[in-house]
């Protein structure tokens, strides 16, 4: 559940399961791994917001629980993992969203796009 | 971080559950009846979705009627099978009564069953999904009539396609060249599937377990070079390719999720199977599995074996979707992905008839 809003998040979507290391401990540390947690959603926040900008949106962390995505006249919907994502993002921008696409192609090929390639500063969890 | 008094334990504590199916008699019961003889079964139950000829007289044996309940707007593979969650939630009450082990679960699918809601419904149920984990899907194909299963029936082909591990039955009494193309034609469908050989049912009884078969969990087993040129593209087409793709560097895993999230929504349907190892620049890498819409728990291994080559490779099988559009995507995400995808091996009609 989700202590904010009071959610219930039956499912855990598989990009948000934990990847066990080889140290798999029965017990969780509260806070332990609370930094990577957060610099993992920002980066794939950022991902995201590189992608979906192609049809208009934008895509952000929000307090590090939910995702929200936004069009440019201010509609806005709340994200919990990316499964929800890609439904919603279809919805709000009345575009067919597929990553086959020639056109979102194109436009991820082109250099301008990716802003992680020009500053060099590349989202790594590492 | 070391805590106190914290154990190492596995790398989980549920139950496996091995989904066994297959064709109309290819072979399933006889081949369960006579793995389950081993006393290393001795805790293991079994649930039979159809009556077979074949008894299973000694084991717990629970027979269940298919009941499938349709969740609006999903497709065909998230369906939820109610009557094997009841049953999966009735051995575990059982089990927590005391009333008998359960060290495994298999299932016994109808001839015609679909693996991928049987997924689908113990990788999503709230319940089922702390208690199970599917360890792998074995498919029986008969080596007397199995040409003529994959030629006809699309039940049988997604079958393979979901498989772990395709054991080819009755080769007592299919002759050696048939066997040998059926093995053929397997790789070419699923080249991430390790393939045994039953004669009269019988196999190794360690092909459940996990030690003893590298090729099965991890998908490890490094995959051979097929021989495309050998297919004849007689005009038999099907619409299933198949593509091994490898990548020069270590991926970024959450760019990665990204983009298989995106492709699973738009065309989950027809992306028969995801499968691989994902090298994530750490120790070890990471397995990926997946059915259609349904991914495993990526699970981390500790790291890599020797006859591993250090790269990430993952198979894509899929229908009506051109294995160089996957490609092309690929290509186009590498910027955020932070890795060149290179083509290892390419089926375009893995079901030519040869």
């Amino acid at each position: 559940m989700c202590v904010l809003c009071g959610e219930l998040v039956m499912n855990v979507h598989w990009t948000d399961q934990p990847i066990h290391d080889k140290e798999y401990r029965p017990t969780a540390v509260v806070g332990e791994s609370q930094r990577d947690r957060i610099r993992n959603r920002l980066c794939r926040a950022d991902f995201v917001n590189n992608i979906v900008a192609f049809y208009g949106l934008s895509f952000r962390d929000w307090q590090g629980s939910k995702y929200v995505l936004s069009d440019r006249k201010g509609q806005q919907k709340i994200i919990n993992d990316l499964g929800d994502l890609w439904p919603a993002a279809q919805q709000m921008s009345g575009r067919r969203i597929d990553p086959l696409d020639p056109a979102l192609l194109s436009y991820l090929s082109a250099p301008e796009c990716c802003r992680h390639e020009h500053t060099g500063s590349r989202c790594h969890a590492d | 971080m070391n805590i106190p008094g914290a154990v190492a334990m596995p790398i989980n504590q549920k139950t496996p559950l091995t989904i066994v199916t297959g064709f109309l008699g290819s072979g399933k019961t006889t081949l369960l009846g006579n793995i389950l003889q081993a006393p290393r079964f001795a805790g293991t139950s079994v649930i039979i979705n159809e009556y077979g000829e074949a008894g299973l007289d000694h084991r717990l044996i629970r027979r269940v009627e298919e009941r499938t309940t349709l969740l609006a707007g999903g497709c065909v593979c998230c369906n939820r099978r109610e009557d094997l969650i009841n049953e999966l939630k009735e051995l575990l009450d059982a089990y927590q009564r005391g009333e008998h082990p359960l060290d495994r679960v298999i299932l016994e699918t109808t001839g015609l069953a679909d693996p991928a809601p049987i997924l689908f419904s113990v990788l999503t149920h709230p319940l089922l999904v702390h208690h199970f984990y599917i360890d792998m899907v074995v498919a029986c194909l008969d080596a007397v009539n199995g040409e003529l299963h994959l030629k006809q029936s699309p039940e049988a082909v997604k079958q393979i396609v979901c498989a772990d591990l395709v054991i080819i039955t009755k080769t007592d009494i299919g002759d050696h060249d048939t066997v040998t193309r059926l093995r053929r034609r397997i790789q070419e469908i699923n080249p991430a599937a390790a393939v045994e050989t039953s004669a009269q049912g019988r196999v190794g009884a360690d092909i459940f377990e996990p030690a003893q078969r590298p090729a099965g969990q991890r998908s490890g087993r490094r995959l051979e070079q097929l021989r495309t040129a050998g297919l004849d593209q007689d005009g038999h087409t099907t619409a299933i390719s198949s593509i091994s793709i490898q990548f020069d560097q270590p991926l970024d895993w959450l760019a990665f999720g990204i983009w298989l999230s995106m492709l699973l929504h738009q065309h989950g349907e027809n992306m028969f199977r995801v499968k691989g190892l994902v090298d994530v620049g750490e120790d070890g890498p990471i397995v990926l599995n997946g059915v259609q819409h349904i991914i495993h728990p990526p699970q981390h291994l500790p790291d890599w074996r020797e006859y591993e080559e250090h790269n990430s490779q993952i198979v894509f099988i899929m229908r009506e979707i051109s294995p160089h559009q996957v490609l092309d995507s690929l290509r186009a995400f590498q910027h955020l992905i932070g890795a060149h995808p290179e083509i290892r091996e390419i089926n375009l009609n893995p079901l030519g008839r040869a």
